[in-house]
């Protein structure tokens, strides 16, 4: 095709009517194969088709968007499907199975931690246990030998109070113008034996005072038994010794007695006697 | 989400995978040239419904016969636009269509859908609109009949009582008309 006949050709108009679409299927061959020759037939049909599709693209109008939700629904096309690469059908298929084992696996290797987790925290728990035991027993030992420490401590306390109370009685007897302190000394029965006896000039009252006394130990059926010898005559002053733990005085007021010789103890049988037994005259003193 | 961001790919791209069935393609395409076919369509059928269903069919048709396309012998999209605007014309002169407008014949609809479609200018396409309002009377009225109404230029000829030659004299001058102010 010559020059002025390609422009000719393309004046026609015929390319506009081939990119529209308005030409018969002879017509359109007739065109394609003039443009597969022709470059310049070729860049002005691109021409005009870039000039529709801008049009086209200026004039756009959104369709509503259920179109297209329509559209992948009639094309049975997945409509959220974005990536390129599909995967075939059995993979699908297979798939939630795997993932459904790898869950079950999980939660199995889950379990064995937990399990393992509880044998280890047993363990801790029974070795804790085992040390407090040890330590609560070693408390109650301690405890124990504290209390024994603690009932020591209160007999030493409660006879140095016995004692004291003695000793005070005794400086004070010993100052007092109004008591006569009558030593008792020992006797053929008990040689090594000593007592004092607390006699009130006016009113005539009897003290005596363990911790002022030195006799032998009495057996259970026995005790002593204080006298005042008057006029040659024992008169009974009442019964003496330390049978009775939780007697913490150290001071017994005997009965009074107005007027007397001397004074003596005899080891009697218990409650004592009417009158003496004197073989077992422990101690005697005069006044 | 199309709505929000317009995914692209460029026009081979788009061919190859089209060609190769990707499923994915379908929804780029439509997703760049659903409202630029729709323009077109709607133009032409100015009932909603008819419209979205000849878009619809569009996609279908271009899902169905991408294997035809030949880029050797066109751009993608004229292809694309010329399957839409042959379904439109179709749907345009079936008895379907004719039955929805209560039996208006073409010549009626023509005035009709030119009524409408003045309605339907979004404000982004108004400078467009007026470009070719601009363009000399007689330029204007080819290109609405054979772009806006689906004519034929020979259809477009005998509304407008001209030669062929002179029809198709016309159409080219209004594209080269368009072919300036776009470039």
């Amino acid at each position: 095709m010559s020059v002025e006949n390609l422009k000719a050709y393309i004046e026609s108009g015929v390319l506009e009517l081939y990119v529209l679409g308005d030409l018969s299927p002879e017509e359109t061959l007739q065109v394609e194969e003039i443009a597969s020759q022709n470059p310049e037939v070729r860049d002005e049909i691109a021409a005009i088709e870039q000039a529709m599709e801008q049009y086209a693209m200026q004039n756009a109008v959104e369709p509503s968007a259920d179109v297209e939700t329509r559209l992948f629904k009639n094309l049975g096309l997945s409509e959220v499907e974005e990536n390129v690469n599909v995967q075939p059908e059995p993979i699908y298929t297979e798939e939630p199975r795997i993932i459904r084992l790898d869950g079950s696996d999980a939660k199995v290797r889950t379990l064995r931690y937990a399990l393992v987790a509880c044998i280890a925290l047993l363990v801790v728990s029974t070795a804790a246990l085992f040390i407090t035991y040890n330590k609560l027993n070693a408390a109650h030992d301690q405890i124990a030998s504290l209390n024994l420490d603690k009932q020591k401590f209160a007999g030493v306390v409660s006879k140095l109070e016995f004692e004291n109370q003695g000793l005070d009685n005794m400086a004070a007897m010993a100052d007092s113008k109004e008591w006569a302190t009558i030593r008792m000394a020992g006797q053929a029965f008990s040689p090594a034996s000593k007592m004092k006896v607390y006699w009130n000039k006016k009113d005539k009252s009897v003290l005596i005072n363990y911790v002022a006394m030195d006799l032998p130990k009495t057996d259970a059926e026995h005790q002593y038994q204080l006298w005042a010898l008057v006029n040659g005559k024992p008169v009974s002053l009442g019964v003496f010794g330390k049978t009775d733990s939780t007697n913490n005085e150290a001071l017994v007021k005997m009965q009074t007695i107005q007027e007397a010789q001397a004074f003596a103890v005899t080891l009697e049988p218990m409650g004592g006697s009417v009158n003496p037994t004197m073989d077992k005259l422990t101690v005697m003193g005069g006044v | 989400m199309t709505a929000l961001k317009k995914l692209t790919l460029t026009e081979p791209e788009l061919v190859q995978a089209l060609q190769s069935k990707d499923q994915a393609v379908l929804k780029t395409l439509y997703s760049m040239y659903s409202s630029a076919l729709y323009g077109v369509i709607s133009r032409i059928i100015t009932h909603t419904e008819l419209a979205e269903d000849v878009l619809q069919e569009t996609f279908v048709k271009i899902w169905q016969s991408a294997a035809h396309y030949d880029h050797t012998k066109g751009r993608l999209f004229t292809w694309m636009m010329n399957i839409a605007r042959n379904l439109s014309i179709d749907k345009l002169r079936s008895k379907d269509f004719k039955n929805s407008l209560k039996n208006q014949d073409i010549e009626n609809n023509v005035s009709f859908v030119d009524e409408q479609n003045k309605v339907t200018f979004n404000p982004d396409v108004l400078g467009v609109k007026q470009l070719v309002d601009n363009l000399k009377p007689d330029l204007q009225a080819v290109l609405d009949l054979v772009y806006y109404k689906g004519f034929t230029h020979v259809e477009a000829a005998e509304k407008l009582d001209l030669p062929l030659g002179t029809v198709k004299t016309r159409i080219r001058l209004a594209i080269i008309e368009l072919r300036r102010n776009f470039n």
